[in-house]
């Protein structure tokens, strides 16, 4: 879209879009990657992908285009423009899609393989990320920057990652080596047990048998005598034995199933290990027993230890002999301990490591991240045929012509290259993005509206009054200036450590309060004033302006309590009289005065859209859109609501009796009718026949609009011949774009929508705004409550403990009811209202917001 | 009488504020523009929220009648 009218105002900075601009870059290869980063540092243009679309015959056009361009001047460049453009579209036809797909992927495999490294670097750094979560180590704030290359970094992480795998290899072989030796000596120390008590046990014996022997032969001596056997030792079995840990829990299952294989000729012995041992294999704690099994035979011997390894035990060596029991004890000390400090001061090598590793991480972690992004941005970008420069085309603001051009000037300095970038405007009708700038305080208001819709490009835009009337009317809902003064507290404690919390990850709900800390600064300043005008301190009213304006009607005051007071003084002058806080007719009273207080304030909103509606005509140009849109609906929406909001001052002027539902229902229902004590003002029927006539009236000036409307499509159509420099995408789009086509049925049925869409919302939307009464009253009333029914209460019974039961109460109940729900529930209604009754006056919100290729974003991304 | 007055104050601090505005954020007319736009807007929305409360209470039909307890 080109240049509209600037219309009769003054630009206004955040009222419309920036201007944007189609640009095109024609980048050289050597200087393509450092130009992406400085545009990238720059953040201010939006790439579009041209890659997937583009035929190289276009491209070879581009490329002549430009270069006869620059050599030759506009003339030439242009006919070879045409001439190209004409003769791409046919070889475009023709060439099939394989071709398309032919040219981009070689394109895409060269930055994909950059793609990949980037990739493989950010594994490495995950992992490093994953080894100091482990060691308990969190990686530090980032940094200085010092350049370091994509290439070294590879180098780096490469040799980083290396040493830390060989580290944590052999940190675990050692560690297994030392549990085992542990397990080896407890089954050294219990196993050395059995022997020593089975050998004290067959000494007794021989001793018995010694003893025995050397009395008097009896009927009980043996047949065979014992040197007989004892001869015969050469024929003797020998037991072979096997020492090991088995698990505690298996232990059971481990002996019955030796028993069975074995058919009973085995004999186990096992003793249990008090603490828990760190099991080798598996490297937890795990409860063992140490047991030593006794057999005979080499089949045996087989089976056992199959069961051992079926059962997982672990066997190790044991020697019969007492004094090789205690040299492998000592030996097995020794090498424990020696173990043991090879193991720590490999500890502390790796916890070196990952402190170095620690320092630089993050920036490690945002090169990689920059690099990843430059290289997708390049992947958008297209490669001409002679493989000598890329095409770029995005979207930028107009003001940031001159910054881009230099950065891709200081690109094509710094990386030596012959050739200097070529920037290009290109004319489009596409529409652009929407671009406001906004700074800190701005930006959160922007995004309020940016919730509902993005705004068209260069409509006007509603956050321009939203900063004011939005905290306003939440205001209105809120008013009580205690409340306002804590939530001024609360606010000021964010804005003061503003620096400090920006850059610290805060939870969601934090985050979100955070970000919107200067609206809520508004709000509570303005619930502050409302609640000065309401007159409410926490539900309390002072006299702080003048005295009240209500007297007794005579001294003794007899008449208070049932006749009521009387108006003797001046009215009070700024808010509400205190005198009305806790009297019968409060309600009535405050209730009168809110609801036409919001409709006052209503219809003043809706007529504030109006004109804006009005001014975006004007801007756009769209006279038929002011004369037949603007006029009627102003019309219409003032002679009905408008004449009610004139009404109610008159009769609050005057102090009349008319009763205003009556007057306003008659005036359509018999608009001719005597007004009697309903008269306001003299000559108040003929106003209103005239008002009455006029509503209904209203629907020819539509039908005139239908017709206009008409003639603009048919105007629209002889559109002009399209500029010079075409966008490379236009062609492919040319079906999609273009002159809209002209159907009657259709814009009559559009501009009929629209006309029982106002007039019944005229009346709709005036009510929504009776909300505004219905939250206020809810405040107060809740307000009143906490106070009355719990403080005063607490009070009352002049014992301190209550007193403190009842204010800790009071604090609580105020601040999660009234501080945080109500505000919540007023910020809802508040937004409620300007998203629809204000916003549908004038506001399209169907436009696309503008993302630039930036850097800061990274920061923000989580792996 | 004391409606005007009041008005009047309120116009004067309007303009204070603007005035304010402008010697201290001077950024360029349209910045200036907008945050002219958005003093007036604040005006006009504080002074009639007052205007609205007081006028209602210089003829009122109905007077405070206390509660027995008073």
């Amino acid at each position: 879209m080109g240049e509209r009218g600037r219309g009769c105002c003054p630009p206004m900075d955040l009222m419309r879009s920036e201007p944007m601009q189609l640009v095109q870059l024609i980048i050289p290869i050597e200087s393509a990657h450092l130009a992406v980063s400085y545009l990238g540092d720059l953040g201010l243009i939006q790439f579009k992908d041209i890659c997937a679309c583009l035929g190289k015959w276009r491209l070879l056009f581009v490329f002549i285009d430009a270069v006869t361009m620059v050599v030759f001047g506009e003339m030439l460049s242009l006919i070879i423009m045409v001439a190209g453009f004409f003769l791409s579209e046919s070889m475009f036809s023709v060439s099939s899609f394989s071709q398309l797909n032919a040219e981009k992927s070689p394109f895409q495999r060269t930055y994909a393989i950059q793609i990949k490294r980037c990739g493989e670097m950010a594994r490495k750094l995950r992992f490093f990320r994953d080894q100091m979560s482990k060691a308990g180590l969190p990686p530090a704030a980032r940094s200085v920057t010092q350049d370091t290359s994509l290439d070294d970094l590879e180098v780096k992480l490469g040799d980083l990652e290396a040493e830390l795998v060989e580290i944590n290899a052999n940190g675990e072989k050692l560690q297994r080596s030392y549990n085992e030796l542990a397990e080896y000596k407890l089954v050294l120390h219990k196993a050395g047990e059995f022997f020593h008590s089975a050998l004290s046990s067959a000494e007794a014996h021989q001793r018995e048998q010694a003893s025995n022997q050397t009395g008097e032969e009896s009927l009980e001596t043996p047949l065979l005598s014992e040197q007989e056997t004892a001869i015969d030792s050469s024929k003797q079995v020998r037991l072979g034995f096997i020492t090991g840990l088995v698990p505690r829990d298996k232990s059971m299952a481990f002996e019955r199933i030796l028993f069975r294989a074995t058919r009973g000729n085995v004999f186990l012995k096992q003793a249990t290990v008090d603490e828990p041992v760190i099991d080798p294999a598996s490297g937890e704690k795990v409860e063992k027993n140490v047991f030593a099994v006794f057999f005979s035979g080499e089949r045996a011997k087989n089976k056992i230890l199959k069961i051992c390894e079926a059962f997982g035990a672990n066997r190790y060596s044991f020697h019969e002999d007492l004094g090789k029991q205690a040299q492998m004890i000592t030996e097995v000390s020794g090498r424990l301990s020696e173990l043991k400090t090879t193991i720590d001061a490999g500890l502390v090598h790796r916890g070196n490591l990952l402190q170095t590793i620690g320092e630089q991480f993050e920036q490690w972690n945002f090169l990689v991240r920059k690099e990843k992004a430059i290289y997708h941005t390049l992947n958008m970008l297209s490669i001409d045929v002679t493989k000598k420069c890329l095409v770029a085309e995005g979207w930028s603001p107009v003001f940031a012509t001159k910054q881009i051009q230099d950065a891709l000037h200081r690109a094509t300095q710094d990386s030596n290259s012959q050739v200097d970038a070529i920037f290009q405007v290109l004319h489009t009708r596409e529409m652009p993005p929407t671009y406001f700038r906004t700074n800190k305080f701005t930006s959160a208001y922007q995004e309020i509206v940016d919730a509902y819709g993005v705004a068209k490009y260069q409509e006007a835009n509603p956050g321009v009054f939203t900063i004011v009337t939005f905290p306003f009317l939440f205001a209105v809902m809120f008013g009580d200036w205690g409340h306002g003064i804590c939530l001024l507290l609360a606010t000021s404690y964010f804005i003061i450590r503003e620096k400090k919390l920006s850059s610290q990850k805060l939870g969601d709900i934090m985050d979100m309060t955070f970000g919107g800390r200067y609206v809520i600064m508004l709000m509570s300043l303005f619930s502050i004033y409302t609640g000065l005008i309401y007159n409410e301190f926490f539900s309390v009213p002072f006299e702080l302006f003048a005295p009240s304006a209500y007297v007794c009607r005579d001294p003794a005051c007899r008449d208070a309590t049932t006749v009521g007071l009387i108006k003797a003084r001046d009215t009070y002058p700024f808010g509400v009289d205190p005198a009305w806080h806790g009297s019968r007719s409060e309600l009535p009273f405050l209730n009168s005065l809110k609801m036409k207080m919001s409709i006052l304030l209503g219809v003043a909103q809706m007529n504030l859209g109006i004109i804006m509606s009005y001014f975006n005509a004007q801007f756009f140009k769209n006279s038929v859109n002011t004369w037949f849109q603007f006029i009627p609906q102003m019309i219409f929406l003032n002679s009905l609501f408008g004449y009610l909001s004139v009404l109610i001052i008159i009769k609050w002027c005057t102090g009349s009796k008319a009763d205003l539902y009556h007057v306003m229902i008659y005036m359509f229902l018999s608009p001719t009718d005597e007004l009697g004590e309903n008269q306001l003002f003299a000559g108040q029927k003929m106003t209103q026949v005239e008002q009455s006539v006029d509503g209904e009236i209203l629907f020819s000036p539509y039908s005139i609009l239908i017709i206009s409307d008409a003639t603009r499509h048919q105007g629209e159509s002889y559109a002009p011949l399209p500029d010079t420099e075409e966008s490379l995408q236009s062609g492919a789009n040319n079906d999609s774009h273009g002159h809209e086509e002209f159907e009657f049925s259709e814009v009559f049925v559009h501009q009929l929508i629209h006309t029982i869409e106002f007039v019944l919302g005229a009346v709709s939307n005036t009510a929504s705004y009776l909300r505004l009464w219905a939250l206020s009253l809810a405040h107060s009333e809740l307000s009143t409550v906490f106070y009355e029914k719990v403080l005063l209460l607490a009070w009352g019974y002049n014992n301190v403990i209550i007193l403190i039961v009842g204010i800790i109460i009071f604090i609580f109940a105020t601040v999660g009811v009234l501080l945080v729900m109500e505000t919540l529930s007023a910020f809802l209604h508040a937004l409620r209202l300007h998203w629809v009754e204000f916003q549908n006056k004038f506001y399209e919100g169907d436009g696309y917001k503008f993302y630039p290729f930036t850097f800061t974003l990274l920061d923000n991304e989580e792996e | 009488m004391g409606f005007l007055v009041t008005t009047l104050i309120f116009v004067v601090v309007g303009i204070i504020a603007s005035l304010c505005a402008r010697i201290c954020c001077n950024r360029g007319p349209s910045a200036n523009l907008l945050h002219l736009t958005l003093i007036i807007t604040a005006t006009v929305c504080c002074w009639m929220m007052w205007a609205i409360v007081y006028l209602s209470q210089m003829n009122p039909l109905i007077v405070p009648i206390l509660n027995e307890s008073e």
